[in-house]
């Protein structure tokens, strides 16, 4: 029993990540576009399970409160209020499908290279693990003030950068959308 | 109304909704603490089952009609009541007793299925010998049992309305 | 004494039994004083009887014209002759709504979509039932198995089901998954006053997160923690540095409180904001094509969310388990700890009374709260919430910076 409890806990990154995987092929297959979503919030969610899993209690929260929480629920949105059968009947989505295939290949090929040592290396477990002493936390710091200490010490510029990309994108959507009249 | 001022005060801190809770804060306390069969109520609603009810004194409820001081019937069948009833639910007629010099209704028939409660008959009887009583329980079992006679049948005009296993009302 | 982890899973499974047992009598009992609290408050009696010609009525017997039953239903006659027990009256109408709702035909429309149609109200009950288990109950152990109980003897049961150090994140998170449960049943009955409803719903849901997590942010900035129990007990009990900073504080926890308590009420959609299930436009928002159980899943839900919102607000804001508000805890402290009296000193200490005595006065002005503030405008909901809420709650984040600046 207390083996298989211990082994049960080691395990549940991998039935996770399979859920997360499953969740996404739902996402892509599906015929209903809410299914897709509903799909997409599943992975999320399973996402979140595999930080748990991993110790990183922080990140996994974070993902459930931002991705299932929050974008989601936009994309749910748009979904239900969009008409997608007229884009059905127009085929907008095939036409991209032969410019989709090698990207995604290379991707992958991307994925690969930056992860070869977790996927065909040794330390497998050891790059699975967030490690605090990357972001020059000590051990006994709890994930959350590993987290913060890295975002807002360490790494502050590039996060700002990235905030102010976002910022960007935002601008970018509202000048996008907006109507001709001022 | 608020000068402007104060408005941005009232913005900030929803006064009326504190004067609002404080209003049925207080009532809530009060009936609270009399929500009983006692003396000194607040609450307003009526355990009507086993309470019986009081009625304004205008109530409109079943047609009944009315004998005087020597038990005699007080309808003269002057047909007023017959002719302005708008569904047409009185049926009388005449006839002749013995002893009594104005003409004495055989008949007087009441379906209650149809009547609308108006009171028009009431009003327009010219000897005070028609009323509507007070009753309220007026369901029952089968349709026959709205017709409403002088004698005999379920029901009959002088009497008031059996009452079911609940029915109560303040008049009987 | 460590448990073995077997030991750990028994008894985790008991704690998960008695806190699902403790909401699940809750709900129920809440609609019980929905009706009654509403009902007072509008000068009526509320539900005062109960199972009509089931038990006793056929037996009632007749004095003076006036019918007197028996039974069940004369017993709660009986009680209404004193004053503040006749509230109880009507009291097994509870277990009556949850036999109708258990035993109610199970309508699916037929242009429903079916599986999401099944799978909304399950994601509103798990998410918001999930939550439980970051919320602490009690800061430690409540009580500990005696020695010669079988198995378990000696170990600690836990006021709390799992200690997570980011509980309130967990809460959050979790709680917000609570907005897909409303939404796709919305889109999944296929029609168009729930999609409306649900579509009030979420915008309304999801504007309300950001002053809801934000006022929460100003006990995490006080106490430097996530974790439920730690910030529960330090917003109580933490000695502030000086006079000025714990008049700060006090005033901060006192207005953070309302504010807390406003978005909450918009995000469990209850009265002054339940735009989703405004009954005069929209026949009953979200869930107007749905029938037994699974209207009651959606029921549920709302209710627990309600215990949930009251449990946040009186850990952060109200004391959590100790006896006084506001962070007024600590002056109480300095005067009557070493008081003679032992009950004085016992009001110093944490007690799970405390924290369940404010989780039910918070679920009375729920209540209260319904009865007495009128239904928001769809514009107004948005105003109160983006040009009040938030300016509001960003001020109070900054000024709980500089107290913790000073601290």
């Amino acid at each position: 029993m207390e083996q298989l409890l211990i082994k049960l806990g080691q395990y549940m990154f991998v039935i996770f990540g399979l859920l997360a995987v499953g969740g996404a092929g739902v996402l892509i297959f599906s015929k209903s576009a809410v299914h897709s979503v509903i799909g997409f919030l599943f992975s999320m969610i399973c996402v979140a399970g595999c930080f748990l899993s991993l110790q990183a209690e922080f990140l996994g929260v974070a993902q459930l409160l931002v991705y299932a929480g929050g974008i989601v629920v936009l994309f749910l949105f748009v979904v239900m209020l969009v008409e997608l059968t007229k884009y059905q009947e127009k085929g907008i989505f095939q036409t991209q499908t032969k410019f989709a295939i090698p990207l995604v290949g290379l991707g992958l090929l991307a994925f690969a290279g930056v992860f070869r040592t977790a996927l065909f290396g040794a330390s497998t477990n050891e790059a699975l693990t967030l490690q605090p002493g990357l972001v020059g936390a000590t051990e006994n710091l709890g994930n959350a003030q590993a987290v913060s200490r890295g975002l807002f010490a360490n790494f502050i510029l590039p996060f700002e950068i990235l905030s102010v990309i976002l910022l960007v994108a935002l601008v970018g959507a509202i000048v996008l959308a907006k109507s001709e009249r001022v | 109304m608020a000068s402007p001022r104060y408005s941005l005060l009232r913005t900030l801190i929803p006064f009326d909704i504190y004067g609002g809770m404080k209003l049925t804060g207080k009532y809530f306390g009060k009936v609270l603490r009399q929500a009983n069969r006692g003396l000194k109520r607040t609450h307003v609603v009526v355990e009507y089952p086993e309470v019986p009810t009081t009625l304004m004194p205008r109530f409109r409820g079943r047609l009944q009609m009315i004998k005087d001081e020597q038990g005699e019937v007080k309808c003269v069948c002057c047909m007023a009541c017959e002719k302005i009833c708008p569904t047409q639910v009185i049926t009388i007629e005449k006839g002749k007793k013995e002893g009594r010099k104005t003409p004495f209704p055989i008949r007087y028939d009441f379906e209650m299925e149809r009547c609308i409660f108006c009171e028009f008959c009431v009003e327009s009887c010219g000897f005070d010998s028609i009323i509507l009583n007070h009753q309220f329980e007026l369901a029952t079992y089968n349709r026959e049992d709205f017709s409403h006679a002088m004698e005999g049948g379920f029901q009959n005009m002088f009497d008031p309305t059996p009452v079911s296993h609940y029915s109560v009302s303040s008049e009987d | 004494m460590t448990p073995t982890l077997t030991q750990y899973l028994v008894i985790s499974l008991l704690q998960i039994v008695v806190v699902m047992g403790f909401v699940m009598t809750l709900v129920p009992l809440l609609t019980f004083a929905e009706r009654k609290v509403i009902g007072y408050v509008q000068v009526r009696l509320g539900a005062t009887r109960v199972a009509g010609g089931l038990w006793g009525a056929q037996r009632g017997r007749t004095h003076q014209s006036r019918t007197f039953t028996g039974g069940l239903n004369g017993f709660m006659w009986w009680l209404g002759r004193w004053p503040v027990i006749s509230i109880f009256r009507g009291l097994p109408m509870f277990i009556a709504d949850a036999l109708k709702l258990l035993t109610k035909e199970d309508i699916v429309p037929i242009e429903a979509d079916k599986a999401v149609f099944v799978l909304s109200p399950a994601l509103a009950m798990v998410a918001a039932f999930t939550v439980f288990a970051a919320i602490g109950f009690a800061p430690g152990a409540l009580f500990y198995f005696p020695a010669k109980f079988p198995y378990l003897g000696g170990l600690p049961f836990y006021g709390f089901l799992t200690d997570l150090n980011v509980g309130l994140l967990f809460i959050l998170g979790v709680a917000s998954v609570g907005v897909y449960g409303i939404v796709l049943g919305a889109w999944a009955s296929n029609s168009k006053y729930p999609l409306l409803g649900g579509l009030r719903s979420a915008a309304q849901i999801v504007s309300y997160e950001v002053p809801l997590t934000l006022s929460l942010l100003v006990p995490v900035v006080l106490t430097g923690s996530l974790n439920f129990n730690e910030m529960s007990t330090r917003m109580a009990t933490d000695i502030p540095v000086n006079g000025l900073v714990g008049i700060g504080r006090t005033l901060l926890m006192f207005v953070g409180f309302f504010v807390y308590t406003t978005c909450g009420f918009a995000e469990t959609n209850r009265t002054p904001f339940d735009l989703a299930e405004a009954e005069n436009e929209l026949v009953a928002g979200f869930h107007t094509e749905y029938s037994g159980m699974k209207f009651s899943f959606f029921f549920l839900s709302e209710y627990a969310s309600m215990i949930t919102v009251s449990a946040l607000a009186s850990a952060f804001f109200l004391g959590g388990h100790y006896l006084l508000p506001f962070g007024l805890q600590p002056t109480w402290n300095h005067f009557f700890q070493n008081s003679p009296s032992a009950f004085l000193a016992w009001t110093c200490t944490p007690s799970i009374l405390w924290f369940l005595l404010k989780i039910f006065f918070l679920l009375f002005v729920f209540l209260w709260v319904r009865a007495t503030v009128p239904r928001y405008r769809y514009d107004q909901l948005m105003d109160v919430g983006w040009k009040f809420l938030i300016p509001y709650t960003l001020v109070m984040f900054v000024i709980a910076a500089l107290l913790r600046y000073a601290a």
